[in-house]
Parts: structure tokens; sequence; C-alpha cells
């Protein structure tokens, strides 16, 4: 076979590797085409090189100017941050003891288990969403159940559960537990029995083990957890778009807007985009390294 | 003495544990429960059981044409993603080369990219060229949704294969297509079902992306959205609803059984 | 004659450090060759180099007089049994080995026989069916080899093939080998870091030190005349201390120690009077003796500082005013004995 042998064959007279160019290449190539170059496009829209109407355009920064000046997408984008950081941690902290459970209790069956957990999240995302919004609805499961049992009375339903921020939050962090518990669990796996034995037969107890050696050291875990459920939920807008009504809407949900039939303006929903690209990646690319120093 | 747990640790942990479970599948019972239900509205007290929604939505011919479309979709698009998967993963664990962490860094990039966005900028693209949305630009779009979820699962198991096969085939002549088909693919094939069941969920589950791309043929995700909208719909989307979970389960729960079975039989060790 | 392997100065250089460094041999045919050394030595490099999974940054590797030294593994005439046998689990026993001639595309009938053969010389009839999994150790190794030997290579690469059996069963497949070998007539290149193995099983030996060939020679040779201090002490065990010869007389040089001890040793032409020489002589040939004796040229006096059983023998160890020297004896003196140590002239010699 010509050709160089890439790994297998390795040394000055080997001929150049032609094969790995050749697998890379059709991958790289659809992504190139269907990720960079659309995201790239959404640049020219942003600053109006692009742009939906036939009339003449030019380059102009004036839609990321209003963007920072104008305050309203900025408090909307903080909003999304701060409800996103709230579900994250909640969720975070509830997966955590699970995950501990399940990667430190000596349970035999850890790995059913744990399929048993995470077996939702492989579900379908908008079934389990529509499941909520069949329970907490005016007429839904729990108001109708409180009307019959004579806990509230008919007529007089709690609005607040559904179309409302709490309605999503909840959502939100019923989608997201179980596939959160998976890095945690894998940090938490990974850990050395041995040095919780060593704490132990220094003098520790149980809870100083708990936090002086295995939670410092389930550190990255849980980083990745947070960041896995973080960052999907601060552009979501299915979720809110379902069960959030008027208070629990989104950024996301403005992007959306922004490119709607109702009164489109794509250059603005080019800025909204990017600006929240731009977090993600800033983010994903400080605690990538944070993670990798660890 | 356990330095992890203490018995009462354990107990108040697994109580934990099973109240978890039980909030998560809940809502799926609650929805089974009401599938039944003789009621157009899911509401408490129960109004009997009846097989009346579970006749309806099978006779709904539009919601029979839009899980015929995601089906379509789904396999197309996992096809796609497997292929470029089982290249590109070849060579991040087989080839060392230079700019390796960059270029696993793009091929795991749209993990990270929030589905608005990319959703956006396909749109975006297929406007500027002038391609009409239709099913084929849900599939390209689902193809580069699912091309790194078949990467993180090929790429492990590649690297867990004993590089010595390989060589051992080398060494009596095989060539490399050679290799590939006679070692390679046979070992890693239960991690290619894996990944292409992953892929065709994640396909068939998709809506965000898709309804920014979808042409006039519905994907069943973007049916079941539209539908939640007319009370009227809202008993056989929940009959649905119960059928695509119980399957996704099934299939979820199968498919990681069979293949830790397949690698074990194979003489690969897994924990149980 | 055409030597079936020849390697000329091939270098492999990692990172700055050359792993093999200007390695040059000569194998012939049907000739049991091993690769001896320490771990880190090159030996595994200069192997996979010869099979063609390593190019050489430097030098040329021939097979049968035929430049290889840019032609991939799979079309070189070669074939490597591999440590951990590789083989394909997957596929049944009779799979494993029909794989080399069905990738040459072997008529059926002509693979048939070959391979039912192959299992004979193996010891493996039978097995046909079963896969890897289900197979011992052992049976793991047989089929490795009959994979690779079914293919008629002109020279089998062994890459510590025994390394994963426990002690009885090496023993026995290194017997084994050594057999097939001889019945077959291939030439076997054959790595390894146990020097009794190599001993027991080779026509010759390299032994290799730090990507250096340090010596080459039949078995004998190696143990009884090494080339190099590395040599000597890598194989079997060897008692080493510095003298002054003080007089040259015949030949030899002779060491007058004090309280009666002397040191008499064959020395090369050219070493002067007064010359310090570094002298070993291996612990068999060592012999305890009565104080006053003179039945042997060397001789020294020391107490005993431990005794070690081991089975066949037993090692004394005794401090002397040459240093630690250890022996054998049959009935070994009690310990802090004094006890007096005495060797042939011609059974010590001088490392360079």
């Amino acid at each position: 076979m010509g050709g160089g042998e890439g790994r297998l064959t390795a040394g000055r007279r080997a001929r150049p590797d032609l094969t790995t160019p050749g697998l890379l290449a059709p991958p790289l190539a659809w992504l190139a085409i269907f990720f960079l170059v659309p995201i790239g496009i959404v640049a020219l829209y942003s600053v109006n090189v692009l742009d939906l109407l036939p009339e003449p355009h030019a380059f102009t920064w004036s839609a990321w100017h209003s963007f920072f000046s104008n305050s309203i997408y900025l408090t909307l984008f903080w909003k999304s941050v701060k409800m996103s950081l709230i579900v994250s941690a909640l969720v975070v902290a509830v997966a955590y003891p699970l995950a501990y459970y399940l990667a430190l209790s000596g349970t035999p069956r850890k790995y059913v288990l744990l399929l048993v957990l995470i077996a939702p999240f492989l579900t379908s995302y908008l079934l389990r969403v529509l499941a909520w919004k069949v329970i907490l609805g005016d007429q839904g499961v729990v108001n109708t159940f409180l009307f019959w049992t004579g806990i509230r009375s008919a007529g007089h339903p709690i609005s607040a559960l559904l179309y409302s921020r709490f309605a999503v939050m909840l959502v939100l962090g019923y989608v997201w537990l179980p596939f959160v518990a998976l890095p945690i669990f894998v940090s938490l796996e990974s850990l050395d029995t041995r040095l919780l034995e060593a704490a132990s037969d220094l003098g520790a107890s149980r809870w100083q083990t708990f936090r002086r050696v295995t939670l410092p050291l389930s550190i990255p875990g849980v980083i990745a957890a947070f960041l896995f459920v973080f960052i999907p939920t601060v552009g979501e807008f299915i979720t809110p778009s379902l069960v959030g009504g008027a208070s629990g809407y989104m950024y996301g949900n403005q992007i959306v807007d922004l490119f709607g039939t109702g009164f489109p303006d794509w250059e603005t929903g080019s800025v909204l985009s990017l600006f929240l690209l731009g977090v993600v990646a800033a983010l994903t690319v400080v605690f990538s390294r944070f993670m990798r120093v660890r | 003495m356990d330095a992890a747990l203490s018995r009462n640790g354990r107990l108040l942990l697994r109580a934990l544990f099973v109240l978890v479970v039980v909030f998560l599948y809940a809502p799926i019972v609650i929805l089974l429960i009401f599938s039944f239900n003789n009621s157009q509205i899911p509401s408490f007290p129960l109004s009997g059981f009846t097989l009346h929604w579970y006749h309806e939505f099978l006779r709904n011919t539009d919601l029979r044409a839009a899980i015929q479309t995601s089906a379509i979709v789904a396999a197309l698009s996992s096809i796609g993603a497997v292929a470029l998967g089982v290249v590109a993963s070849i060579a991040l664990a087989r080839r060392r080369f230079r700019g390796q962490a960059v270029v696993s860094a793009l091929l795991l990039a749209p993990l990270v990219v929030p589905f608005v966005v990319f959703g956006i900028s396909l749109l975006l693209l297929f406007h500027t060229i002038g391609i009409p949305r239709s099913i084929l630009t849900v599939v390209i779009g689902h193809i580069v949704i699912s091309l790194p979820y078949t990467i993180l699962v090929l790429v492990p198991r590649l690297a867990q294969l004993d590089a010595s096969l390989e060589e051992a085939a080398y060494d009596l002549g095989a060539g490399r297509l050679r290799t590939f088909r006679s070692v390679t693919f046979p070992l890693i094939f239960p991690a290619i079902v894996s990944a292409f069941l992953i892929a065709f969920t994640t396909s068939f589950d998709e809506y965000a992306v898709a309804s920014f791309v979808v042409g006039t043929r519905e994907t069943f995700p973007i049916y079941l959205y539209s539908a939640l909208r007319f009370p009227s719909q809202l008993p056989q989307v929940i009959a649905v609803a119960v059928v695509v979970l119980m399957i996704s389960l099934l299939v979820v729960v199968g498919a990681e059984l069979g293949r830790r079975a397949a690698e074990r039989r194979l003489g690969e060790i897994e924990p149980t | 004659m055409t030597a079936a392997i020849s390697l000329e100065a091939v270098v492999k250089r990692y990172g700055g450090a050359a792993a093999v460094n200007e390695v040059t041999l000569s194998i012939g045919e049907g000739e049991f060759f091993s690769l001896l050394g320490p771990s880190g030595c090159g030996k595994t490099t200069t192997l996979r180099m010869i099979a063609g999974f390593v190019a050489p940054d430097a030098g040329r590797v021939l097979l049968q007089g035929t430049d290889v030294t840019n032609t991939p593994p799979n079309r070189r005439n070669v074939n490597m049994v591999f440590q951990q046998y590789a083989l394909f689990p997957h596929m049944s026993v009779y799979d494993n080995i029909a794989f080399g001639l069905s990738v040459k595309r072997v008529p059926r009938d002509e693979r048939d026989p070959r391979i039912l053969e192959m299992l004979k010389v193996v010891s493996l009839e039978g097995m046909e069916k079963r896969r890897p999994g289900q197979l011992s150790g052992g049976q793991q190794q047989r089929v490795a080899l009959a994979r690779a030997l079914v293919n008629r290579p002109a020279a089998l690469l062994l890459d510590e093939p025994l390394g994963a059996l426990d002690v009885k069963l090496r023993k026995q497949m290194q017997l084994e080998l050594k057999r097939i070998q001889h019945e077959l007539g291939t030439t076997f290149v054959y790595v390894t870091h146990d020097q009794e193995e190599a001993l027991a099983m080779s026509d010759r030996i390299a032994v290799m030190n730090g990507g250096l060939v340090e010596h080459v020679g039949s078995p004998r040779e190696v143990y009884e005349r090494p080339s190099t201090a590395f040599v000597a002490d890598f194989i079997g065990s060897l008692n080493a201390f510095d003298v002054i010869a003080a007089e040259l007389v015949g030949g030899y040089a002779v060491a007058q120690l004090d309280r009666g001890g002397r040191v008499v040793v064959r020395i090369a032409d050219g070493v002067a009077k007064g010359a310090q020489l570094r002298v070993a002589v291996r612990p068999e040939r060592v012999h305890v003796v009565e104080p006053g004796s003179e039945e042997h040229g060397s001789v020294v006096s020391g107490t005993v500082v431990d005794t070690v059983y081991l089975g066949m023998y037993t090692q004394v160890h005794a401090d002397t005013q040459l240093g630690r020297i250890v022996c054998h004896a049959e009935n070994p003196p009690r310990p802090n004995s004094s006890v007096t140590l005495a060797w042939d002239a011609d059974d010590a010699y001088v490392v360079g």
C-alpha cells in the first residue's frame, strides 16, 4: 500500500502522510460549509454587509451600537443569565449527591442505576416539556387534583404554576438533571478510594474527608456539569415559548422574534445571536483551560 | 468502616435517589395515565378508561406523515453523521498530527453552540445562497448536530482497541482498506450502532434547528409543537407522546445493554 | 552466501535520543537469533524495523539481499508474533490462521491443508472452531505462531512472546519453539530480556544496551567470554573486583594480596606491570577450600556474611579483601565463620 502509514510507520523516509488529510477532509469540509460559513454570514448580517431587504446597504456598526447602548436587550440577556445560573446551581446541587451515591456507596448495580437516571434525558425533550404543560396548567393535573381534594376551591387555580419564570426554571431543571449527573459521576468514580481511607486513617471524620479530599478532587466534574447545563439554557427558547408566557420570556425568544414574520430585523437579530455565541465561546474557552490545568 | 458513607448516609442518599427517580419518571407516568383518560382535557378526577385517543392518532394522516418525514430525516442524517464520524474518529484516534487539538475542538464545537444561533445561521445561509428550505436542509443541519456525538462514541472505542491488532493485519499482508474491513470495522461495529442510534434519536426529536430550516413537509417535533397550541389535539398528542417515550426508553436501554453484551462477547472486559 | 536478514548501520531517534544507534547485524538462513538486553535497549525497535513498522532514520534493512528499507510491512516477506499475540477476537482460530493466506488470495483448496498441517505443528489439532477468548495463554501463543508461520515467511520475528506465561509453561514453550524452528528451518529473530531464555534457545545472541550492540556470539561465547563489562554483568551473575598487576608471568598477571591471598588472571598483550585490572569470575567457578590449599591459582580469605538456599545449590556471600564475593557450595559454612575461596586462573578474565 502506497502512501505513508501515518503513525504505523514513523521515520525520516516515510512518504508524506496522504491518508490523514484524506480522512479529515470530508468531516472538516462539511463543518466548514455548514457550520463556520453560516456563522460568518450571521456576522455579515450583523454589520449590514448582507441584508434582508434589497435596498442599498453598507458596512456599519450601528446595530452593535444600539445593542450595547439600548438596555432592553442586555437586560433581557442578564435575566436569562440569572435564570440559567439558578437552574444550573440547583441542578448541580441535586445531581452531586446522586452521583456520589452511585459512585462511592459501593452499590453493585451502579451502571444500571446510572442508566436509569440518565435514560429520560435520552428520550424526547419536547415531550417532557409537554408533560409539564399538562401537569402545571390551570386545568392541569396539579390544580385539578387540588380542586378534587378540596385543598383549593374550584375556580382558584394556582396560576403561577404555568406561564411563569418558575415554570421555565422547573422544566429546564427537570430536563437537564439526569444529564448533569454524568460528569460528576465520572469524576467521583475515578477517585482513588485509598485516598479516603488514608484520610480516615489520619483521623478525619467522613464529613471532613468529604470536604477536604472528595469535594476538591471532584471539582472538574462539577464545573463540567455546571457548564453542560448553563450553556444550553442561556440560549433556550423552546421551553420558554411553551411554558414561559410573558414573564418567562428569554433572550432566545427575542432572537427568534427578530427573525420571525412579524417585524423582522435580521440585522439586530444577528447581533444578538453573535453576542450570545461570543459569551458562550468565551466561557467554554476559559473553563476548558481551567479544567485542563487541574 | 466505609470511608465514603456511613450507614445513615447511605440510606439518606438512597432515599434521595429514589425520590429523584420518581420525580423524573412521574411526568411520563402521568402522561401514560392520561393517555387512557376519557376526557378532552387532562385533569383530575379521571374520567374513565379509553383507547380512543390511540385510535385517533393512528388515523391522523398529518401525524403519520410527520412521523414518516422525521424517520426519513433521522435515517439520512444519522447515516451522514456516522459516515463522517467514523472517518474523523479514525484520524483522531489512530493518527498523530499537528493541530490535532484544533481539529478536535472544531469537530466538537457544535456541542456548545446554542441551537438558536446555529438554526439562525443555517437559515441565513440558505436564504443567502438561495437554497429553498426542505427535508434536505434539515438533514444538513442534523448532520452537523449529530457529528460530535458520533465522534464521542467512536474515538474512545477505537482508542480502546488494541493497536497491535491492526499491526498484525498489516504484518500478514493486508492493505489499509482490507484491515479496516476485516479487523477494525467488525470490532467497532457495536459502537457504530450506538452512534447511529444516538444520532437517530437526536434528529428525530430535534425541534430547535428544524424550526428554522424546515420546508413544507413537517417533521414530527414541528407537528407536535404546533399541535400543542390546539387544546382539541392535546389528548392525541399525549397518546403519541407516551408511545414515543416508551419506545425511546426501550431503545436506549436495549441498545446500551446490547452494546455491552456484544463487546463482552468480543473479548473486551466491561464492568457491569 | 546472502544473509537472511541484514541490518546496515541502522539508526532510529526519538526526540533527541537514539533508541537504535548504528546497529549492524547479519542473521543467517535458518538461524535462531536472539536480541537480548534490558528494557529500553532498543531491541524491540530493531525488531520492528525488520518488520517494517518503524522506518530507520539512517541505514538499510535487507531481506535476503534485497533492500526493503522503504517497503511497508504488508509487503515484506517476514511475519511477526506480537507480545500479546494480537489474535483477532472476532475470528475463529481457523480464520485467524487463514488471514494472511486469504489476503494473498491463496485458493481455498490449497489453504485448508496448510492450515491443518500448521495446527499439527503447533499441537492444536481440533481447535479450529474455537475463538481466542476461549483459549488459554499458551494456546493463544501457539495460534499466533501458526498464524505467522503458515505464510512461510523468510523469517519469523518474535517480540517477547513468552512474557505473559508462568515459569513452567514458559520453559515448555521454549522447547516447543526450538523444536518448531528446527522442524521448519525458518530463521527466527527473537527479542527477550531474559538471558536464561536467550541462552537456552539461541544459535547466536546479540546483547544490546542503550541502542548499541555490545556483543554478538554463540551462547557459550557470550557467557564465557563476554566482550564488555555490561555483557558480563547482564548474562549470568558475576563477581568483579579491581587488582593491580604486580607481576607478569607467562601471559598471566599475578597480584599478591595481604593475608596470603593471590589473584592470577590471563591478560592480553600490552598490559604493563602495575596496571589496574578489573577482573571477573563466575560464582559457580569459585570454590570453598581448606585454608592453605594450593589446588587453584587464585585464592582469598574472608568471612561468611550470608548463605541463601536455592534448592539446587546454596549461595555463599562472603566479605573479602576483594569485596563481596559470591560462590556456590553444597555444604555451606555457617555465617560469620572464616572461609577460604579459590578458583582456577583460567576461569577468570579481565573485563574491559
